[in-house]
């Protein structure tokens, strides 16, 4: 009875020390930037934010980032919804395989979705070929931009559809369940109603009420990713700045006392308002996601398929066509690491070459060699995955026992709490390291481990998102089973939870490793301080550089294919510990 | 609930900043490099070397000749530009984390000198050319490039559209112009400073009424529809219609006319088998010679190894590679731009560069940037 007493008293006091670990991680960063510039400016949270509007380009940046997130997360819902009915409606052959394929965009690091696109819009390739010229905005493109007076359309268009790829397993994640386990019968038994006789008025009575929140959600949290992407909009976007593009080009010269100050006018103004922005789309998304909940699982998942049947034609294209859209970007990148542009007599060719990969590997043209940051990368992955899975396991196992033991409250403030970091997106954050680091410790720049933090900072969040859903559906009657059998403490946890959590705990696992690899803001603003690249770093610096030497943009698609390879390879590898039934997760 | 918890969270962060006054507020700003000692970082054995990331002298093979001559490990640090380079050092001054700086400009040096974030150096200063060394010539840095920013423009798109080559800025805030330029930003860009240091003198020394006028010239193409990037390379190679920009992705091209070196033209022409339309409006006093320096952070860990590195730049077997590795001119006399593929030929030599001084950038670089960013909002 003491070993158990003492066992609980021990759980209690790591519980609370990690849930307080976590919080101060959080929040000083945080607090110690803003009060760094609040010193520099000499201004408080309220005149930051009342003078945003004459911050040099904020506006602008603002209207802007409204605007690519808007149409991002419609865009989103336009092509994903398509497919994720689809998918849901019949019974596919390696349903599974399907699935992870249409999943992959969200995992794949953004710099290399960049480089994707980017390969996709150039001058050979595939899109122009079809007519659809996004780069020099001639054929269809140029006469829509003709039309409707918009300058330049082709590379927005490019941002969102990019977007929309990232963001398309979101939709399925959150439409595939409602739709493959509601009851056929609702629809069959609609249909003989007067109220349910065309298309339309089916839509509205019963397909808009059920899959309607979950379509929501899932556009509210594309607009949240779109609202904060940076590598995308770098490079696809060049003539656009974001507000996240605006803090990150200010951010290296702002917090310094006596320099630069308009630098940390425009940091702190648009800090706050992207906070502000960033709080009301997360509290949005989480009161969609309790209507969303509570439509949940009417039917067995493989009852309703069968019901449906076979899928059509109609539905083959349009998997096909998502399938052919996701896969696109990969074989892009693969394909433009082997091509080179040569001149002759002032004309512009390609040839096949394997010297970016070997650029690439080498390291030459004064870039880390993409081997040593490979190792970077894989070392922070590393770290992070060991220090965030637990971290927010344990956050997610205090939420549901807080909820179980009546401290209902609390338990939602501590959820809440844990989301604060994707409230602040990875700029934000790297800035918070930053500032707010040097502040306390400047010594700390000199550690090769810096960027493992906020790494985990970012990544804990989708573990407890992750986790939390496989706690609240956790079987209580094991736990009791196991007291009955006078289990110890340890053996009782190991028999009826681990054993039930081992699935949503590689899918936590290998979501920590593959965000981590692929992360680039805060690395981004962090390895500036120190040489300790990433592979993600790596490929922007390569295609930032001058390419006056045609030799720049194969090395940096080649570093780029690169760390594609490596996070799939990760996640592949972790998911292969999962069971083959379990659906947790993405 | 959660909503109310949001904005508290929001509060929660401007009070709490506002307790943490006090010592802490002054932990890393306690020491002045100018007043103070500045603690020397802790000693790796490893040469720490702050640079932009565009910086291509130091290829795999001249950093092993010099670890191999030297014995010295070395780690380079980049950062985006020349600007990032002096905000690295700003933000760090009471905790360095590199002992060797690359790459500041003589836009950016006098900031770096009137906030003595450099040391001295024990490099000789031999043969150099007479343009390197005007601007600075003290102890504590060095050049080890040079180059004139100037005004490029695309012969081909200028004919086909049957615009005369401008004789004068004033040309630029034309209608035909309208829409057709791009430029860097001077606040974030090192060739944009250095351009909009250039037109005060230009416009300083002009005749009549046009004296002194540089910010209404800015103000005027920007409301000729002057396309304003945050960097040079954004300039180039996303709207430049004369550059390599043109078969790279993300480019929209529509500027005829941009802000890059005089030799551009040379290095495209280089790269591309001597052929290019990209060449330089070389306008008296419309360019700015541009000097990079080396020099030894103050809190430099390997001083001596920093001191060896700077003599191993300034070295004829190293330096005179400039225009191959960095795509700028050595300073070292008797050095010249290659030959082959038209590098020479195409790279213009400026009639009459800007007389811009340290004294004048240290006096002046504060408020053109500030006049420039209020006549081109």
């Amino acid at each position: 009875m003491n070993s158990q007493a003492s066992f609980l008293s021990a759980e209690k006091t790591l519980r609370l020390s990690v849930v307080l670990v976590y919080l101060a991680a959080c929040i000083l960063p945080f607090v110690y930037a803003l009060e760094r510039l609040q010193y520099v400016t000499g201004w408080s949270v309220f005149t930051a934010l009342s003078e945003f509007s004459s911050q040099s380009g904020a506006m602008k940046a603002l209207k802007f980032t409204m605007l690519e997130s808007v149409a991002s997360a419609l865009l989103t819902v336009l092509i994903g919804l398509p497919i994720a009915w689809c998918l849901s409606k019949y019974s596919w052959r390696r349903v599974r395989i399907l699935r992870a394929l249409l999943a992959v965009p969200f995992v794949t690091p953004a710099i290399v979705a960049s480089m994707g696109f980017l390969s996709l819009i150039r001058e050979d390739g595939l899109l122009a070929k079809m007519g659809i010229d996004l780069r020099l905005e001639t054929g269809l493109v140029g006469k829509f931009a003709q039309l409707s007076g918009w300058e330049h359309p082709g590379h927005f268009l490019a941002l969102i559809l990019a977007h929309a790829w990232f963001n398309l397993s979101l939709m399925i994640r959150f439409v595939e369940p409602t739709l493959s386990t509601l009851d056929p019968r609702w629809e069959e038994q609609l249909s003989l109603l007067p109220g349910g006789k065309s298309r339309f008025s089916r839509m509205k009575h019963l397909w808009i009420p059920v899959i309607g929140p979950a379509v929501m959600c899932a556009a509210a949290l594309s607009f949240l990713f779109s609202f904060t992407s940076f590598a995308l909009v770098k490079w696809l976007t060049p003539n656009n700045d974001t507000l996240e593009s605006v803090m990150a080009s200010a951010g290296s010269s702002a917090g310094i006392v006596g320099y630069r100050i308009d630098s940390s006018e425009v940091v702190y103004s648009v800090a706050i308002v992207q906070f502000i922005i960033l709080l009301m789309t997360l509290w949005l998304t989480s009161t969609l996601q309790k209507r969303y909940t509570k439509r949940l699982s009417q039917l067995s998942e493989t009852n309703v398929r069968n019901h449906h049947g076979r899928p059509t034609l109609a539905a083959k294209i349009v998997l096909l066509v998502g399938i052919v859209f996701t896969i696109l970007p990969f074989v892009s990148i693969v394909v433009s690491s082997f091509r080179m542009r040569e001149y002759s007599n002032g004309i512009s060719q390609y040839e096949w070459t394997l010297a970016g990969w070997k650029n690439a590997w080498n390291g030459d043209l004064s870039t880390m060699p993409v081997s040593e940051a490979m190792s970077n990368s894989l070392i922070y992955a590393l770290c992070t995955l060991i220090i965030a899975l637990p971290i927010g396991w344990i956050l997610a196992s205090t939420i549901f026992r807080l909820e179980k033991s009546g401290w209902s409250k609390t338990s939602k403030a501590l959820d809440v709490a844990s989301m604060l970091p994707l409230a602040v997106s990875a700029i934000m954050i790297g800035l918070g390291v930053l500032l707010g680091g040097l502040r306390w410790y400047p010594q700390m720049f000199n550690w090769f481990l810096l960027p493992v933090f906020p790494h985990v900072l970012l990544t804990v969040p989708f573990v407890v998102r992750v986790m939390l859903p496989a706690y609240f559906s956790l079987d209580t009657s094991f736990q009791e089973q196991c007291r009955v059998l006078h289990l110890s403490p340890l053996q009782t946890w190991f028999h009826s939870t681990l054993m039930f959590l081992r699935g949503p705990a590689v899918v936590a696992g290998s979501l920590t490793l593959a965000f981590s690899i692929g992360e680039f803001g805060a690395s981004w603003l962090l390895v500036r301080s120190g040489s300790w690249d990433t592979l993600s770093v790596v490929v922007d610096q390569l295609m930032g550089r001058p390419k006056f030497d045609p030799v720049v943009y194969p090395t940096a698609m080649a570093a780029a294919s690169i760390l594609m390879i490596l996070t799939f390879v990760l996640f592949l590898a972790v998911e292969r510990f999962r069971e083959s039934t379990d659906r947790s997760g993405f | 609930m959660k909503s109310s918890l949001f904005i508290s969270a929001i509060f929660l962060c401007s009070t709490l900043s506002g307790c943490l006054t006090g010592d802490l507020r002054s932990a890393d700003d306690a020491l002045d490099p100018c007043e103070d000692t500045i603690p020397a970082r802790d000693s790796d054995g490893v040469l720490h070397i702050l640079t932009y990331d565009i910086f291509q002298g130091y290829t795999n093979e001249m950093i092993e000749q010099f670890v191999n001559q030297s014995g010295i490990e070395v780690e380079i640090i980049r950062t985006d530009d020349a600007g990032g380079i002096l905000d690295q050092m700003m933000l760090t001054k009471s905790a360095p984390q590199a002992d060797l700086m690359i790459g500041l400009d003589n836009t950016y040096l006098p900031t770096a000198l009137k906030n003595c974030l450099l040391i001295e150096h024990s490099a000789q200063a031999e043969n150099f050319t007479q343009s390197s060394m005007e601007f600075y010539e003290g102890p504590l840095a060095i050049p080890f490039d040079e180059g004139d920013v100037c005004l490029n423009y695309d012969e081909d798109a200028l004919s086909n559209a049957n615009m005369s080559v401008p004789t004068s800025l004033w040309n630029l805030t034309e209608p035909q112009w309208n829409g057709k330029m791009a430029f860097p930003s001077p606040i974030t860009s090192s060739p944009g400073r250095a351009f909009l240091a250039a037109t005060h003198d230009y416009f300083n020394h002009q005749p009549g009424n046009e004296s002194g006028n540089a910010s209404n010239w800015w103000k005027a193409i920007a409301e000729n529809n002057a396309i304003f990037t945050s960097g040079w390379t954004e300039s180039y190679t996303t709207y430049y219609t004369g550059g390599y920009g043109q078969y790279t992705e993300g480019y929209i091209g529509g500027a005829y006319i941009t802000v890059s070196y005089c030799h551009s033209p040379g290095v495209e022409a280089y790269f591309a088998e001597n052929y290019t339309h990209s060449t330089s409006l070389t306008l008296p006093r419309a360019s700015f010679h541009q000097v990079e320096y080396a020099g030894v952070i103050n809190g430099a860990a390997e001083v001596d190894a920093a001191q060896q590195f700077i003599s191993y730049l300034i070295s004829q077997d190293v330096n005179s590679n400039m225009p191959i590795y960095n795509s700028m001119y050595s300073v070292l006399n008797g050095s010249e731009i290659p030959e082959n593929n038209g590098y020479r030929y195409h790279s213009d030599i400026t009639p009459r560069s800007s007389y811009i001084t340290s004294e004048m950038i240290e006096l002046h670089m504060e408020s053109w940037l500030e006049e420039w960013t209020n006549s081109t909002k």
